[in-house]
């Protein structure tokens, strides 16, 4: 419980220190904005692909924006031994960087969420189950940025690793257009990307009032996801700062 | 008395280089305690070994009964930490970062605004307390920072090099707060690049160079160790480079230049006089001063660690500028 509580106090130092830095605004809503724009503005897409593709391509960058900075940049102006001496152990450390990034994905996915849907006319089945599937999402893509800025020295260098991934994930995952169009071998790609699982399961929320096998299963796998990336974030992180 | 620090075969080896060599060491509640090193002697590692920020290869540490390794958050729950360089954030105000610290270590919600104002008083920064950081003054930030070591009381602080970069009024200040928090029962760690600095606060010294503890003693003692060798401080008219022509000279094992002194390292001081007065008439020089000096705590520094005494005011010059040789 305690550890919990000392996550959460890095969390919310996180986001008084960090929410406001430049980069989250321009890598973390612009882009993927303007990107889903651009690809999206001359093709038939269904109004619910949009609103759960948008959402989840927004917390990707945002999430793995804001762990950019909210670690690299710690790591280089020194504050990170600030909570390395402190009675708290690396996994909750990273853990509290982690709740950060979710609470800014939550954020970002309201922003997005709320005005698209007033203006597609979108009806959403079940907030509940939207909540739901924007929290682990949010925790997934923050992880992973988490690892992602483990290997990183500088915030460029962080950004343009996450994009690396960001951008094959964004045209892989079923964000532009549904998976069964995608070629098959793609189609096995898109398996092993959290963001076809994000895309998914907000698009089930949106569309059905009760939580399907396949949206359970997706919260699982990101549920899943989210450990993975964080206790691999925690051991790399942990051996480069040796 | 209590040891609240033991080190025991602390080891510490990156892929060929070995930082720090089985060591040995106990430092007892309520003292100050220096630990002094030529750069790259395993100081700061040593230091990092003991605040649980990085592994021993081998060996082990207790602090304040807590093995650093295996209990190292009940181990830290005793420790306050102000490294090389101050690490408060500047986007906060002072307030906030010490209220940040406070939650860190568990401070009771309570007790967090009055232990802070409490700090800041001490430190002479309560009136700037809901400024921004980034604002500060090096010496400014340097405070903030031992403040918020001292947020959870700790029974043990560790300051790595404290006073490296700033200037004179900010180091007193801070020796003196040193000084006072000692006073007050806490024990005091501290790894500096500063002789002088180690010969005025610490009750303890430990030397160690190439990652080994070569000396262990009270600064007298040091001092007395070093006897053996002699030390002329001299200066000429006209103030010439003649540093490296004495180097030359018979019984001379080592110059450095001292504001417009030049010191030798002497084995004995009255076979030099004569060779002085000769070595002046070939120059064209006179004698303004001229002193046979009680050996120092840096003398014996030197002697122990085998530095020259060129090399190291070579490094006192970079620790001046806060810059490190690594």
């Amino acid at each position: 419980m305690q550890s919990l509580i000392k996550a959460f106090y890095i969390a919310k130092k996180d986001a008084r220190v960090y929410y406001f830095k430049a980069p989250n605004f321009t890598y973390g809503l612009l882009m993927p904005v303007s990107l889903f724009i651009a690809f999206s503005i001359s093709g038939q897409i269904s109004s619910s692909l949009i609103v759960s593709g948008l959402t989840s391509l927004v917390i990707l960058f945002g999430t793995t924006s804001i762990e950019a900075v909210a670690v690299v940049l710690e790591k280089q102006t020194g504050t990170f031994e600030r909570l390395l001496v402190a009675p708290v152990s690396f996994f909750t450390i990273l853990f509290g960087k982690a709740l950060a990034g979710l609470f800014f994905g939550l954020v970002l996915a309201a922003a997005v969420l709320v005005p698209l849907t007033v203006i597609s006319g979108t009806v959403v089945a079940n907030p509940v189950l939207v909540f739901i599937a924007i929290t682990f999402s949010s925790l997934t893509f923050s992880a992973l940025g988490v690892l992602i800025s483990a290997y990183a020295k500088w915030v460029p260098e962080a950004q343009m690793l996450s994009n690396f991934l960001r951008f094959p994930m964004a045209f892989l995952s079923g964000t532009f257009l549904p998976l069964e169009l995608l070629p098959a071998q793609l189609g096995i790609i898109a398996r092993f990307l959290p963001l076809t699982y994000s895309v998914e399961a907000l698009r089930i929320s949106i569309n059905d009032s009760a939580p399907t096998t396949t949206y359970l299963m997706d919260i699982l796998i990101l549920a899943l996801f989210s450990f993975i990336l964080l206790v691999s974030g925690s051991k790399v992180l942990q051996r480069r700062l040796e | 008395m209590n040891a609240i620090v033991k080190a025991k075969g602390l080891t510490k080896q990156y892929g060929h280089i070995l930082a720090v060599d089985h060591l040995n060491l106990e430092v007892f509640e309520g003292e100050i305690f220096g630990l002094l090193g030529p750069n790259g002697a395993g100081k700061t590692t040593t230091i990092r070994m003991l605040i649980g920020q990085t592994k021993p290869t081998s060996g082990e540490a207790l602090i304040a009964g807590y093995d650093i390794i295996h209990d190292p958050i009940k181990a830290k729950e005793s420790v306050g930490v102000v490294p090389e360089v101050s690490n408060v954030y500047d986007e906060m105000s002072a307030w906030d970062n010490l209220v940040f610290a406070a939650e860190l270590y568990g401070v009771p919600r309570i007790e967090r605004g009055r232990r802070a104002a409490e700090l800041l008083r001490l430190f002479g920064l309560y009136e700037r307390r809901d400024d921004k950081v980034g604002n500060f003054s090096k010496g400014m930030k340097r405070r903030l920072t031992i403040a918020a070591a001292l947020i959870h009381k700790p029974s043990i602080v560790f300051l790595d090099e404290p006073t490296t970069g700033l200037d004179v009024q900010s180091s007193r200040v801070i020796r003196a707060l040193l000084k006072q928090l000692n006073e007050s029962g806490v024990t005091i760690f501290l790894t500096t690049h500063y002789i002088e600095e180690a010969d005025q606060l610490c009750q303890r010294i430990a030397i160690i160079n190439q990652g080994k503890i070569v000396a262990l003693d009270s600064p007298e003692k040091l001092k007395a160790k070093a006897e053996e060798q002699h030390v002329v401080e001299v200066s000429f008219s006209p103030s010439k480079n003649v540093e490296h022509q004495l180097k030359d000279l018979k019984y001379v094992s080592g110059v450095s230049q001292v504001g417009d002194k030049l010191r030798l390292y002497v084995e004995d001081a009255s076979e030099v006089v004569p060779m002085l007065i000769d070595f002046c008439r070939e120059n064209n020089l006179k004698i303004v001063s001229f002193n046979t000096l009680k050996p120092s705590l840096e003398d014996a520094f030197v002697k122990i660690t085998g530095l020259s005494p060129e090399v190291l005011a070579i490094e006192k010059e970079h620790a001046k500028k806060g810059e490190s040789l690594g």
